[in-house]
């Protein structure tokens, strides 16, 4: 490629063929049902916290998956249940969110 | 003559017996309520020309000269003879027939078990066939005077390993935006709510029907499980649930919620298919020979379905299995096979 | 009686004084560990129980009552009480009764440890100890107690079902080295004695064996191997005692004492926790008790297989079984022993590391109690309730009727009570939940606390602290209202089962009150597994890694179990056990404030 001599700004879009996926992959490992996610936002809509904070189950599992950082959006968690009452899927929310919690301790 | 016993007097037993008795068979009807058309008799319009579901019965019914039809009547038990079967019906009536058509149909899912709907619980929460009743004329004090806002509530008791069904039951999508249609034309200055996971409009003019509601009807489409539903002190119901495209959570003050119950195999089912050892397939409904070329074909000899009694179909599927029934019984009693 | 060596020994007591001496140096040191392990306060408190008389009393007549007579085992099983009192207060008798007759008749040897123990080995009868006769059968009478005891024992080991249990543990090793030498001691000791009976003497049991067995061993060259082997067995029993679930023996007379005193786990593997732990006797009781051994894949994650990872130290294990448990505490309320199951796993996940932590400090609840302001009575629902809007809905209804002043707290936004984060074992967040709560709860002035959920009634009443509010279960205060006349029932015909959620009943020892106010509304019968026994419906909040699939099982055999009461239709007080069983349930499943509801009127 020429080098014209200025760049544009870095593009928003996440490159799905460059995404840092590690700390997804290390999610899949403890909790293989978070592959069967479809997204639907019941966990979200039901979230105790989410009031609170916005916090999205739904939102966290998608933004592992475009490797973007999630910590903050677990910050108001209550490990109460509910999310994983009302998961269609039977996915065990409730620990997925435990294991989010040490993965980044490993990080 | 052959006889051959048809379980089921809904849309589909009723079509196979029409076309049984042209090809010169005595197809016996064996009904458990006290009424042929089964779901479809309850229904108000049919998708997607809005046929009134009552002239599709109609229509059926005027075929039926000549077939023997026992309302209010279950299979007792049924015997595998050497060639055949030899029934009793819980009427006393006893029959021998080399072929059994089973058109056993489907159940609406109880949407009382989606506790945290609220139905049964809360005022004015509905399913589809309550709106499809209160469409022909049934009075529902639960559908209030002058909604201004109504909701839809996509996938109850479908898709949901919870409500112990992981299926998608296929025509629940395609009702809800035919009922929000049929709602906003009486209702015009209703807004209307539809909260779906994914919309599945697969058949026939159905993208019509979805551009239409859209277009010309202004129905609102939010993506997003509604995962719980309570109750303010007017006694309107009050949804939450995650705009998932908007990434936020929402809710929604409804004068009437109408529930999508999805489509579940019938309790007759298993019994029906343990009496003549017919598999049934693992989402609980019959299994067919396969799925592909075979769909009216049980392992057993002279055991055919037609309907719903195999997986969730639409109308105009139904009819076309239940013709296709037909002719394999045909083939079959004929030996063509 | 006289002494028939002037040394007064002989070398086979060597391997029961290597065995004696080791028992004991290991039991001091570990008593002197665990002192160290318990915090000052712990340390004082445990002390200063000691020497206080009542407690003294009191700690002597529970190891004579459980660790000897086995008094909750014979409520329990008659068979297996008599089994393990007899092994046990058979032998301690043997031991009393062998220092007496030491004391007696040789009392300058009862500095000998091994004296009381071989004492009929180192006398010879004379024809003045007629006061012997007695001692001499007391001592054939408990040892034939004791040999019945181990002849049950093998029984059970092969047959376990005749005891009515499904289900026994599977010994590791060593269990089964000191389960063998166990069995051997008995019956060598009674060989033994009867080949000495006619030099020392003996007694209805000894006395004959002795004469049979003279009638084809001549001499006495065989007596000598006999106390050997009598010896050995002992030796080979005590040296891995410590390794072995015998420890209980030692561990339950430390941990009685320590519970009299009011101590509690602090930590997972130290102090108390660790008595508990080695007190267990690994009897597996509560793997029939465990709701989750209907599935074989869950067989070994009940207490006492966490008891037995905990001491071998099996990390992966001892974490999967923590946090696999419901919390739904009937292996406790079963326990011979009292190891608390349920205690021991939070205290295990209390340990785990997490790379972030939740924080609360944001969340504003002022608005909250403002909004809750000026009513007597604060409804708080609680989570769950939200997924069983019946619950809410009847319980409104309820004090509408009941023309109760009340506001419903967390009608449309709340905070969790904190209750699931201090099961998980994040003790620091629940807290600071509990903090929000009061904040919130003090803030709207109310006087009474109303709460319908059990999960939440429990840590309300455990870990809340809110002066000069009463916290109250929908139960106690609707029993209130119907005996103030504010709340009219009329009985239906419906028979309902009542089923007790683990929190209310087991958590809080709720048992009577909702009884008696279901009694009031409809007919009752009872499930044959009730009460403290009832079975968790398998959607507890305790098990952190049980999936939804894996809970359908146990949901299915809590249901059974109702079932079988021919009632028509199953009622609970918690909106979680509702949820769960009404996915599955055959019966209608009502919440006890929906039965009320229907029944009342104005």
């Amino acid at each position: 490629m020429i080098d014209f001599g200025f760049g544009l700004s870095r593009s928003s879009a996440v490159r799905l063929d460059e995404v840092d996926l590690s700390l997804y992959k290390r999610l899949e490992e403890l909790e293989p049902q978070v592959r069967t996610c479809i997204g639907c936002g019941s966990c979200s809509a039901t979230c105790t916290a989410g009031p609170w904070s916005g916090m999205s189950i739904r939102k966290v599992i998608l933004n592992l998956q475009r490797g973007r950082d999630i910590e903050k959006m677990l910050s108001n968690c209550m490990l109460c249940g509910k999310c994983t009452m009302v998961c269609p899927r039977g996915i065990n929310t409730r620990h997925l969110i435990l294991s989010l919690c040490r993965i980044y301790e490993k990080k | 003559m052959d006889k051959v016993l048809i379980i089921g007097g809904g849309i589909a037993g009723m079509e196979a017996a029409g076309q049984l008795l042209k090809l010169g068979y005595e197809p016996v009807i064996a009904e458990k309520e006290d009424h042929l058309g089964g779901h479809v008799a309850g229904w108000h319009k049919l998708f997607p020309d809005m046929m009134d579901a009552s002239a599709l019965i109609e229509q059926l019914a005027s075929k039926l000269d000549g077939a023997t039809v026992y309302l209010r009547t279950r299979v007792a038990y049924m015997n595998r003879l050497k060639d055949g079967y030899s029934v009793m019906l819980s009427n006393g009536t006893g029959l021998v027939c080399r072929a059994v058509l089973i058109a056993s149909g489907f159940r609406l899912f109880d949407a009382a078990k989606k506790e945290e709907y609220g139905y049964g619980v809360y005022d004015h929460v509905i399913t589809n066939s309550d709106l499809e009743a209160w469409f022909n004329g049934v009075e529902d004090f639960r559908v209030p005077e002058n909604p201004r806002h109504i909701a839809f509530v996509h996938c109850v008791g479908s898709r949901d390993l919870k409500a112990g069904n992981p299926q998608c039951s296929k025509v629940c999508c395609m009702t809800a935006i035919k009922q929000a249609i049929e709602m906003k034309e009486k209702f015009p200055d209703a807004e209307i709510w539809c909260f779906y996971m994914d919309l599945r409009l697969f058949g026939k003019k159905y993208e019509d029907f979805y551009i239409n509601a859209q277009r010309d009807h202004g129905i609102h489409f939010v993506r997003g499980r509604v995962s719980e539903v309570g109750e303010d002190i007017d006694g309107r119901v009050v949804l939450k649930a995650e705009d998932t495209l908007a990434g936020t959570q929402v809710k929604l003050k409804a004068d009437l919620l109408v529930l999508m119950a999805g489509m579940l195999c019938n309790e007759d089912t298993a019994t029906i298919a343990s009496m003549v050892r017919a598999a049934v397939d693992s989402d609980g409904f019959m299994r067919s020979r396969d799925n592909i070329y075979r769909i009216n074909e049980s392992n057993r000899p002279g055991i055919f379905f037609a309907g719903a009694c195999t997986g969730t179909k639409t109308v105009p599927e139904t009819v076309a299995e239940a013709r296709a029934a037909a002719l394999d019984i045909h083939n079959y009693l004929s030996g063509n096979d | 009686m006289r002494e028939r060596f002037a040394s007064g020994f002989d070398p086979f007591v060597l391997p029961f004084l290597i065995g004696f001496f080791f028992v004991i140096g290991y039991c001091i040191l570990g008593i002197v560990r665990i002192m160290f392990q318990l915090s000052r306060e712990d340390r004082r408190m445990f002390l200063l129980s000691l020497i206080t008389p009542t407690t003294a009393l009191k700690n002597i007549w529970d190891i004579f009552a459980n660790c000897l007579l086995h008094v909750k085992l014979w409520k329990r099983n008659k068979v297996l009480g008599f089994m393990h009192s007899s092994i046990a207060f058979g032998w301690f008798m043997l031991i009393v009764l062998g220092h007496i007759e030491v004391m007696l008749y040789c009392p300058g040897r009862i500095h000998l440890f091994y004296y009381p123990i071989f004492f009929n080995y180192f006398v010879a009868e004379n024809e003045s100890t007629i006061g012997g006769a007695v001692l001499f059968f007391l001592m054939d009478f408990f040892l034939l107690l004791v040999l019945a005891g181990i002849a049950l024992a093998i029984i059970k080991r092969v047959r376990s079902r005749i005891f009515g249990m499904r289900r026994t543990t599977r010994p590791s090793m060593l269990d089964r080295v000191g389960l063998y030498s166990l069995w051997a001691i008995f019956p060598l000791r009674l060989l033994a004695e009867s080949f000495t009976a006619h030099i020392s003497g003996g007694s209805f049991l000894t006395i004959p064996a002795n004469w049979v067995f003279r009638q084809f061993l001549g001499n006495d060259l065989h007596m000598l191997p006999t106390w050997w082997a009598y010896s050995l067995a002992l030796c080979v029993f005590m040296l891995v005692l410590p390794f072995t679930r015998y420890m209980h023996i030692p561990a339950e007379m430390m941990l009685i004492p320590m519970r009299n005193a009011g101590l509690k786990i602090r930590h997972a593997r130290k102090g108390f926790a660790r008595v508990e732990v080695l007190s267990c006797p690994g009897c597996g009781v509560c793997i029939d008790a465990c709701p989750m051994s209907v599935k074989k894949a869950n067989l070994k994650d009940c207490t006492v297989y966490l008891n037995r990872q905990l001491r071998r130290g099996n990390e992966k294990r001892i974490e999967e079984i923590s946090d696999k448990c419901l919390l739904c505490g009937k292996c406790e309320a079963l326990c011979q022993v009292g190891v608390e199951g349920p205690a021991l796993r939070i205290a295990q996940r209390e340990r785990r590391k997490y790379g972030f932590s939740q924080d609360y400090s944001g969340i504003d609840v002022a608005p909250m109690a403002a909004a809750a302001k000026g009513a007597k009575v604060l409804y708080f629902s609680g989570c769950m309730t939200r997924l069983t809007p019946s619950v809410g809905k009847a319980v409104c209804s309820l004090l509408q009727k009941a023309g109760v002043d009340y506001v419903w707290a967390d009608r449309d936004e709340g905070l969790c009570c904190g209750r699931p984060m201090l099961t998980a074992g994040r003790t620091e967040q629940a807290r600071q939940l509990i903090r929000k709560n009061e904040e919130m709860i003090l803030g709207s002035g109310a006087g009474t606390l109303l709460l319908s959920c059990p999960i939440c009634y429990k840590i309300f009443t455990e870990e809340y602290n809110l002066p000069g509010v009463r916290v109250v279960n929908y139960v106690t205060f609707f029993n209130e209202l119907v005996e103030q006349g504010m709340l009219k029932l009329e009985k239906g015909d419906l028979f309902y089962v009542y089923h007790d959620p683990c929190e209310l009943g087991r958590g809080c020892g709720i048992y009577e009150e909702p009884r008696k106010l279901l009694g009031r509304a409809a007919g009752i019968t009872e499930a044959p597994k009730n009460r403290a026994e009832s079975i968790c419906c398998g959607g507890s909040l305790g098990s952190l890694t049980l999936d939804f699939q894996h809970r359908e099982a146990m949901t299915l055999n809590a249901l059974k179990n109702l079932y079988e009461s021919k009632a028509d239709a199953i009622a609970t007080a918690c909106p979680l056990c509702l949820a769960t069983f009404s996915r599955y349930s055959e019966r209608p499943v009502r919440d006890i404030a929906e039965v009320l509801d229907a029944q009342s009127h104005v």
